[in-house]
């Protein structure tokens, strides 16, 4: 095949004889680009936001657990040894971070009234900020400190400032009582803690349930999502971990792992619907533009043209249409992102108002999110545009290439 | 908590049917279901009780021991005060009716436990704080009957069914009670009729002038290893109690 520049320039000439149907046809192409990213930048965005809700305040991207704590979570089932585990797991590379927590169920009340509640005993500092258990305190709790949950808060008729006694029992059945002074009432993105959680700093949680050096949990953040389920394999292989159930988010939240999946196929869906309408749009084009120079073929192929100088001919004009029109769909996409991506789209607004958050599955999902891109997203859509027209102008090719030059220009 | 428990667990059991009287007669023949369980209600309780009680707690990664004492008057006031361990003497439970206070020395508070405290572990032990509560709804809660005889040890089997409409942790609860009108063994079935704890009483030997078993162990079916076992030391019965017993002023006297 020789592609010479010749071919091109007269392929480019060729498109803007008929500059309207050109304009046009790339107008279509533009557009769906346009919405393809528009799309698949919402769906990224959409994704991540599900990820990072579900493992960023509260599961990680792998959890660590006593076996069989998940499932009747006895305070008694507790991993040992915790300072030196978490030491090791934030030297290994992969890990970002890795914090451990207490669950213990108790009894709080701030006068006589008890109410049911769970005590959360974290690394305050490390757990809080963007994407993180507690996003609305930023001091780290201190001793005999407590932040509660703001439905918990309510029930309990406790502010800020108040005193509020907790009762529980410690690991070996002992009689766990303390007073906690409130230094916040805050409201996170997992249910179970704005319904139920009494947060208190994890050592004051050891001291006050008996398990000195103990856990319940481990939370470990990767340095990337997509590492989660390599780490895990890795560190349950671990000799520090053989006692220990290490498992990934998407094995300890299924049905969030579903909904990611789902929202997937429903992008890829769309994106085979855009692209069957930019075929149309390529190959009626270039049918139009083949059948009405018919005689114009029959000439060039009279006058000693190869009939493969044709070919590469209407295939060139089809794919400068396709990346012509593909780049400029892009860069309005890109564009449109690059805005969006800075203010968020705010989902309730759209929708007229109404909550700024919905629940699903015991976690607060924010109904703002960010679009955005990556440049496999842009190449992808520019790459299936081109293979699109590619396609779309193989059939005009091949009968241009077949025509007999006598009927060809006699125009039958 | 713990071990306070276990006293009105005693009485819970005893006190789940409702009865008429009538006399039972020893050996082999039938006895008169209403009349038994009347009986074995009154057994640990009397009017009123006073008893001293040792707890001990096997754990599957420790064992405590407690030693309590406990007020009762009729069926609905119980007073529990811890006497041992020192790191625990002196926290108080007390139950008027259907509500339960604990008092907390240590941060010097009473807390009234919720409803959705109810099935928690009383004090560490194998005991819920439902069990604390339930004695008297017992006896309205369940239909008995007299299920079959048992030859080794001689006694009956009861069967108590819960009544429909009623909501709480126990479908079926089976007891054996012996020729001597004293309680063997318990059996209790949850909702779904899986057997969920069962209860040994033995060491029969009289206390305050009444012939009971002194000792009674709870054994958890889903526990490895894991009971509760409680000992009557000593106990008193039918003396007089002042209204002042079981007062929330006087849960929090700590020590009497």
């Amino acid at each position: 095949m020789n592609w010479t520049g010749s071919t091109m320039r007269m392929a480019w000439r060729n498109l803007w004889r008929n500059p309207r149907r050109t304009a046009l046809a790339l107008a279509a192409i533009g557009l769906s680009v346009t919405l393809v990213l528009a799309y698949t930048s919402i769906l990224r965005a959409y994704g991540q936001w599900i990820v990072e809700t579900i493992t960023g305040p509260m599961l990680g991207h792998v959890q660590v657990h006593a076996p069989l704590w998940r499932k009747d979570r006895l305070m008694e089932r507790t991993l040992r040894d915790v300072d030196a585990t978490l030491a090791e797991l934030r030297r290994d590379p992969d890990v970002a971070s890795a914090t451990a927590r207490v669950y213990a169920p108790a009894l709080a009340a701030r006068e006589e009234e008890g109410f049911a509640v769970v005590v959360m005993g974290i690394a305050s500092g490390a757990e809080s900020g963007p994407a993180r258990l507690v996003t609305d305190v930023v001091e780290p709790l201190r001793e005999r400190e407590a932040l509660i949950g703001r439905q918990l808060a309510e029930l309990m008729n406790v502010r800020m400032g108040d005193e509020v006694a907790v009762v529980g029992q410690g690991v070996d059945g002992s009689l766990a009582n303390d007073l906690f002074t409130v230094k916040g009432v805050v409201t996170t993105s997992v249910d179970l803690v704005n319904r139920q959680g009494i947060l208190i700093e994890l050592s004051d949680a050891q001291a006050l349930f008996a398990m000195p050096d103990e856990a319940h949990e481990i939370v470990i953040h990767a340095r990337r999502p997509e590492m989660a389920s390599a780490l895990s394999r890795r560190l349950a292989g671990a000799s520090g971990f053989a006692d220990a159930e290490v498992l990934d988010w998407q094995t300890l939240a299924p049905e969030m792992v579903t909904l990611v999946r789902i929202t997937d196929l429903a992008g890829l869906l769309v994106l085979l619907l855009v692209f069957i309408a930019a075929a149309a749009g390529v190959a009626n084009t270039m049918v139009m533009a083949t059948f009405e120079r018919t005689r114009e073929f029959g000439m060039l192929l009279a006058l000693g043209t190869h009939p493969s100088r044709l070919v590469r001919l209407v295939i060139a004009e089809s794919i400068a249409l396709g990346v012509v029109g593909a780049l400029t769909g892009s860069l309005i996409g890109i564009v449109l992102v690059v805005i969006t991506h800075r203010t968020g789209i705010d989902y309730s607004w759209l929708a007229g108002g109404g909550p700024s958050e919905l629940s699903f599955a015991g976690l607060r999902f924010s109904l703002r999110f960010y679009p955005a891109l990556s440049a496999v997203d842009v190449a992808r859509a520019i790459g299936a545009v081109c293979l699109t027209s590619l396609l779309a102008a193989t059939w005009p090719a091949l009968r241009a290439s077949r025509l007999q030059p006598v009927q060809a220009l006699r125009g039958t | 908590m713990r071990s306070s428990l276990g006293l009105v667990i005693a009485a819970a059991l005893a006190g789940m049917c409702s009865g008429g009287a009538v006399s039972l007669a020893a050996g082999p023949d039938r006895p008169d279901v209403d009349a038994l369980l009347q009986h074995l209600d009154d057994l640990y309780r009397s009017k009123s009780s006073i008893a001293r009680i040792q707890i001990d707690v096997t754990g599957t990664r420790s064992t405590r021991s407690m030693r309590l004492r406990a007020w009762t008057r009729g069926e609905e006031e119980v007073l529990v005060l811890i006497e041992a361990p020192p790191r625990e003497a002196g926290t108080a439970t007390l139950r008027v009716g259907n509500n339960l206070w604990n008092y907390l020395p240590k941060i010097a508070r009473t807390i009234r436990v919720p409803p959705a405290a109810m099935l928690g572990s009383w004090m560490g032990t194998d005991f819920t704080n439902d069990d604390l509560v339930k004695e008297s709804s017992l006896r309205k809660d369940f239909t008995a009957r007299l299920d079959r005889r048992s030859d080794a040890p001689p006694g009956w089997w009861l069967t108590l069914d819960v009544k429909p409409d009623v909501v709480g942790r126990w479908a079926r609860i089976d007891l054996l009670v012996s020729d001597e009108r004293l309680p063997i063994e318990e059996r209790h079935y949850d909702r779904k009729g899986r057997l969920a704890r069962t209860m040994h009483f033995d060491d029969v030997k009289v206390l305050g002038g009444r012939r009971l078993p002194a000792r009674i162990v709870l054994v958890p079916v889903d526990g490895v290893g894991q009971r509760t076992e409680m000992r009557y030391l000593d106990a008193e019965f039918d003396v007089p109690l002042s209204d002042d017993t079981f007062s929330l002023s006087r849960l929090e006297r700590t020590r009497q």
